[in-house]
């Protein structure tokens, strides 16, 4: 008979090496592919001696592997929350604390393993240099790093239904505050799926950046080059739309009892994409309020948050799939690039708000989802 | 003789191109309704179409005069709807909700945290709903179905999953609100206890219809 730590080793740190095959092929390529061969412990050495001798490279280093840890958390905290994981809340909860806590220690360290390799050659190197407060340091911070998981594990066991670091904090805003309807579809994504509105959003502030490079390279600023940036980090939010209508789909059906008024339906919508474009709305206005006016700047977040309003009410057709979506997506922004070159702006924003109040108002009552037969 | 408290005109309702319903008239006075069909005739969409929560053709009126489709806001504070396997959002506690549906149809809270507290809703409702079993879930629904000043409370399969003390304080409730002169049309393939409520009426949906009998 296969030993515990062997059962719960395949559900946690198989399944982690799996997951994440992709991230350690990056990390080695980083690690190992970019330098040549021969040069390698070379490098890897001077990369240590780097952060050995420097207190400010060492806090750095110190926070990805800390960053590192919080990935590993993360991982084993949300296998507990898996359908049809439910069944490790009675098994783990039968072993007795002692033994547990060694079963926690060993999954979580298998995990971290791949920094703990590293510190130890760190390690060595730094007494082998006289790197003696170095070497404290790091083993310290890596030591904690596999200890204080530890009790979040142990809190998770005995209270399943905490999502943030502290029951009790939860606790206290699921009493003292009510989650509005405009910020379901954000708790949604937060909560889980935190990687899609994350990586979203840094693709999303990797093209703004872009675009303000580019246009201070060439010394220049123009407001159209600008918008052409946010239009394209417009289009990098659609995925989020099509969750979005599957979440209402599926999880909001209730509030069509609700005696609301289509138009208080519509602002929920309005406000959930304006909630959502806010951190690229402070990126613009951080970037360019010393390059334009007041007035450029509320052009370009109408004409954005037109674009998205539009983009979401498209999707009341119920038979608009995420392929026919795109088509849709990809044609209205060339014909409101072209009224941008032609400074038409306004305009389009006027076209953009008529078309989607007026996909809105007709189809919301009458939208329901569409199953594709496959005939 | 007074309006109906529900009309239904010319209802109809199609999955795709599969016709569920063909309602040409069916007029309900007040009172409490038993909705029997078997599984896949129709009772939980014909339910959801009362509810206005899917689209359909034709015209549903309350109280002879709230129009589904002249005045959608008034007509869904009329009717309230609990659903067989109810679904929320993982994140929403039940109090979000209670919050939500005092906010938006109104009512006496007051009463609503008395009902809370008979069902047991107030131990759990702090708690994230995913964190709840099918059964608090079940109870969190039967409340919000509560809520406001309904003229109609449809009740999707409302005896499976819950206690016995809950499915007594659900009969003492049904019998309290049909006294203060709010309909009920139930689903439930469990016949009714006789002994604790008397039904108005049974409505049979079959072949796309229902009657009343």
């Amino acid at each position: 008979m296969r030993t515990t730590s062997a059962i719960l080793s395949k559900i946690f740190t198989q399944r982690f090496y799996i997951q994440n095959t992709g991230f350690f092929l990056v990390l080695f390529y980083l690690l190992f592919g970019v330098v040549n061969g021969a040069n390698l412990l070379a490098y890897h050495k001077g990369l240590m001696l780097g952060f050995l001798g420097n207190y400010t490279f060492l806090v750095l280093v110190l926070l990805l592997w800390t960053s590192y840890a919080l990935k590993c958390v993360g991982f084993m905290l949300k296998t507990f929350q898996l359908q049809g994981y439910d069944f490790l809340y009675p098994t783990m909860g039968s072993i007795a604390k002692p033994a547990r806590r060694i079963i926690w220690l060993r999954l979580h360290t298998a995990i971290y393993m791949p920094v703990l390799v590293y510190v130890a050659i760190a390690l060595v190197i730094a007494v082998q240099q006289g790197y003696y407060p170095q070497a404290v340091i790091i083993a310290v911070v890596n030591i904690a790093n596999c200890i204080w998981p530890l009790a979040l594990y142990e809190r998770k066991l005995e209270q399943p239904d905490v999502i943030f670091f502290t029951g009790h904090l939860q606790r206290w805003i699921n009493r003292h505050f009510t989650k509005p309807p405009v910020l379901f579809f954000l708790y949604e994504l937060f909560t889980n799926f935190p990687r899609r509105i994350v990586s979203t959003k840094l693709f999303s502030a990797g093209v703004l950046w872009l675009t303000f490079l580019i246009m201070a390279r060439g010394d220049y600023f123009d407001l159209r080059g600008l918008q052409l940036g946010v239009m394209i980090s417009v289009l990098s939010h659609m995925q989020l739309m099509v969750h979005h209508r599957a979440f209402d789909d599926t999880y909001l059906n209730f509030m069509e009892n609700l005696p609301v008024s289509l138009f208080t339906h519509y602002m929920r919508l309005v406000g959930v994409y304006v909630i959502t474009f806010l951190p690229e709305m402070i990126i613009i206005t951080a970037n360019a309020y010393t390059k334009t006016t007041p007035w450029g700047l509320i052009t370009v977040f109408c004409t954005a948050l037109s674009l998205m309003i539009l983009f979401r009410t498209l999707l009341f057709f119920p038979k608009m799939n995420p392929e026919v979506h795109v088509r849709y997506t990809m044609l209205t922004s060339f014909i409101v690039l072209f009224m941008i070159l032609g400074h038409y702006e306004w305009p389009a924003v006027l076209l953009l708000q008529t078309a989607s109040a007026i996909i809105f108002f007709t189809k919301y009552r009458t939208y329901e989802p569409y199953i594709e037969t496959g005939s | 003789m007074p309006d109906p408290v529900i009309a239904l005109h010319a209802v109809k309702k199609n999955y795709q191109d599969v016709p569920i319903l063909d309602i040409a008239r069916l007029e309900l006075p007040a009172g409490i309704y038993w909705l029997q069909g078997e599984n896949g005739a129709g009772k939980t969409t014909c339910m959801k179409v009362m509810a206005g929560l899917i689209p359909f053709k034709g015209e549903i009126l309350l109280q002879g005069k709230v129009s589904s489709r002249e005045h959608p806001v008034q007509f869904r504070r009329l009717i309230n709807y609990a659903e067989a396997e109810p679904l929320y959002p993982s994140f929403l506690t039940g109090r979000d909700l209670l919050e939500l549906y005092l906010n938006t149809k109104g009512g006496n809270p007051e009463e609503i945290r008395a009902i809370s507290e008979k069902l047991g809703v107030h131990i759990f409702v702090n708690n994230p709903v995913s964190s709840y079993s099918s059964g608090m879930l079940k109870k969190l629904s039967l409340l919000l179905a509560f809520t406001g000043t309904p003229a109609l409370i449809l009740l999707d399969e409302p005896l499976i999953t819950i206690d016995t003390r809950a499915l007594a304080v659900l009969y003492d409730l049904i019998r309290e609100y049909s006294a203060k002169g709010v309909s009920f049309c139930i689903t439930s393939h469990q016949p009714l206890d006789e002994e604790e409520l008397t039904v108005t009426g049974t409505l049979k949906v079959a072949h796309k219809n229902i009657t009343l009998s």
